[in-house]
């Protein structure tokens, strides 16, 4: 086992996502406390844009698996390509962003290669050779602390935000391709194509106040309740996941890892416990307000102002204020 | 079409929660188990693709005696068996093995079950089950569709709300999303009849695992506490006029 990082880039459309130049500010810091090389690892068809892309963030290498039977794998084909290179490369660490591409292919690349796999990870540490990471438990109430220890690998799914983005290095990258038998690759599962959400009525993704609503809610006649409030803050209606899976509201207006992620001046979570799926879309907001009857409830974690109380006082108290201001 | 459901039996609140002597589970005090909320998911697209194609329904649950509450639970949602694994383990190496050997006992076409447990936030024993079984498999499907006996074709999410469409060789292993089918609600005369059905139990040696055979996984835990937070929440008090006054300040000043 070498002491190198392998930073598996997320990419779509011709994209690199977000989350890997994260992954790569992560590897970088393991890569210097470990004394190993990091590498990102590419794989997919026609990626000269994604390559060219990461050249500029300092990584000791780029590897690229660029093959059109790669383009059309699904998940258990994508994880015995990654894991095939990985036999090559045998690094200590590999990175992969906990997003829902991440959450499919981790424990699959782990079972392939034998080695441990920590996911959710909200932090990552490094102190005499152990790495340390921290995850959250229980529906986002606690975290726990893993280490793993000097002599162990692992496959570590690093939340977004859990690190800022890499800074550009003018140190220019070397790509190098490799190339794996794809006759082997398992063709059980085929992806057959690729959509987006056709644009709703409304864009969440564009207004300054975002008033979000939760399971805490209740039942859907009482949503018109938070309706109000961001009529009269002048902002739009949005909510979690569990208000869509009940069908109380439509999906577009979903914040979170599988609806939107938005980044509004002002987002008032409403009735919103918090889970990681949730903060994900929302946490880069400028300011959070939370009000939740819970005290412990995991939104607090990321709210700059919180009220803990009964959201059917507050809110049409705020209501009515803001409506006062607006004459 | 067979199929599986794996489910979790998870506790809702937890008190005295510590890291166990061994430093490689949690300890806690729990309440009563309830079936994990991604896994009961499954058991109603589970339920519907039966009523669609025919078949049967197995729930299928690892832990001790307490976790039967769940399995009845599903068979008075409409499963026609439950099986119940006696072996209680968070380390998801573990359970990943030992769900994977019982499923090598079963017959079934199709294995269903949720992204993650509440619990333990790992959302890995699916997939890993899968590849040691050599399934393909497919996570966070929203929409699931047999084509014919040996072919499905589900809808699964990418994020930031796009798709892929992905045709799966049967047998195969499902992680569903929440909200793939709406929850139904089980009346408790159901419940209580459901209790009267048997339910199967496997022990670890039926399985034929020896203990050396279940290796956690390599790592130890080192704590476990309430979340630090990178900055201290300002909690805002008063009648709900006052807060209302000092939101809307905090509100305006941000915009």
């Amino acid at each position: 086992m070498t002491q190198d990082t392998v930073v598996l880039v997320e990419h779509a459309d011709g994209k690199i996502d977000s989350i890997t130049l994260q992954l790569l500010a992560a590897g970088r810091k393991l890569a210097a406390a470990l004394g190993g090389k990091v590498a990102a690892l590419a794989i997919g068809h026609r990626l000269d844009g994604i390559s060219a892309a990461l050249q500029g963030f300092g990584m000791d290498k780029i590897f690229l698996v660029d093959d059109p039977a790669v383009a059309a794998a699904a998940g258990e084909a994508q994880a015995w390509v990654i894991s095939q290179v990985a036999r090559q490369l045998d690094p200590r660490i590999i990175l992969v962003g906990y997003s829902l591409i991440g959450m499919e292919l981790t424990p699959a690349i782990a079972v392939h290669l034998g080695m441990n796999a920590l996911t959710n990870c909200v932090n990552l540490d490094i102190r005499d050779g152990a790495v340390i990471v921290t995850r959250p438990v229980f529906d986002n109430t606690q975290h726990t602390e893993i280490i793993v220890d000097a002599n162990d690998a692992a496959v570590i799914a690093l939340q977004k935000g859990a690190f800022a983005p890499i800074e550009p290095s003018s140190h220019v990258t070397p790509i190098e391709s490799i190339s794996i038998e794809v006759e082997n690759i398992p063709a059980r599962s085929r992806l057959m194509a690729t959509s987006s959400e056709p644009a709703g009525a409304v864009d969440i993704t564009k207004a300054e106040v975002v008033v979000s609503v939760g399971r805490g809610i209740g039942s859907e006649e009482k949503i018109a309740v938070i309706a109000d409030l961001a009529d009269a803050l002048g902002g739009v209606l949005a909510c979690s996941r569990p208000v869509v899976d009940v069908g109380w509201l439509p999906r577009e207006r979903q914040v979170g890892a599988s609806g939107k992620s938005v980044t509004p001046k002002v987002y008032i979570a409403c009735g919103i416990s918090g889970a990681i799926q949730h903060l994900t879309g929302m946490r880069e907001s400028g300011r959070i307000i939370a009000i939740n009857k819970d005290p412990n409830a995991p939104i607090f974690q990321v709210a700059h102002f919180g009220v803990v109380g009964d959201l059917f006082e507050i809110v049409p108290a705020l209501t009515q204020a803001a409506k006062a201001l607006r004459g | 079409m067979n199929i599986i459901v794996c489910c979790k039996s998870v506790p809702g609140l937890v008190t005295d929660l510590k890291v166990g002597a061994n430093g490689q589970s949690l300890q806690y005090q729990g309440q009563l188990l309830a079936i994990n909320e991604c896994d009961e998911y499954a058991l109603e697209e589970a339920l519907v693709l039966k009523k669609a194609r025919g078949g049967h329904v197995t729930a299928l649950t690892m832990g001790n005696i307490k976790s039967l509450d769940v399995l009845y639970y599903t068979l008075a949602k409409g499963a026609d068996k439950a099986v119940r694994i006696d072996a209680d383990s968070h380390d998801p190496r573990v359970a990943s093995t030992t769900l994977a050997t019982a499923l090598k006992k079963l017959s079934f076409d199709l294995v269903l079950t949720g992204t993650q447990a509440r619990d333990t936030l790992g959302g890995q024993v699916g997939i890993a089950a899968a590849t040691q079984l050599g399934l393909p498999f497919a996570y966070a499907v929203v929409a699931v569709d047999p084509v014919d006996n040996k072919t499905i074709r589900v809808r699964k999410e990418l994020g930031n709300g796009r798709y892929a469409e992905v045709e799966l060789q049967l047998p195969a292993l499902l992680c569903v999303q929440t909200g793939i089918q709406p929850l139904t609600f089980v009346p408790p005369a159901r419940r209580i009849r459901a209790r009267q059905q048997s339910v199967t139990s496997i022990s670890l040696a039926d399985l034929g695992l020896e203990s050396g055979q279940l290796t956690p996984q390599g790592y130890r835990i080192a704590g476990v506490h309430p979340p630090k937070r990178t900055h201290q929440v300002e909690l805002i008090q008063g009648s709900p006029q006052d807060i209302a006054t000092a939101l809307l300040n905090k509100i305006q000043e941000n915009r």
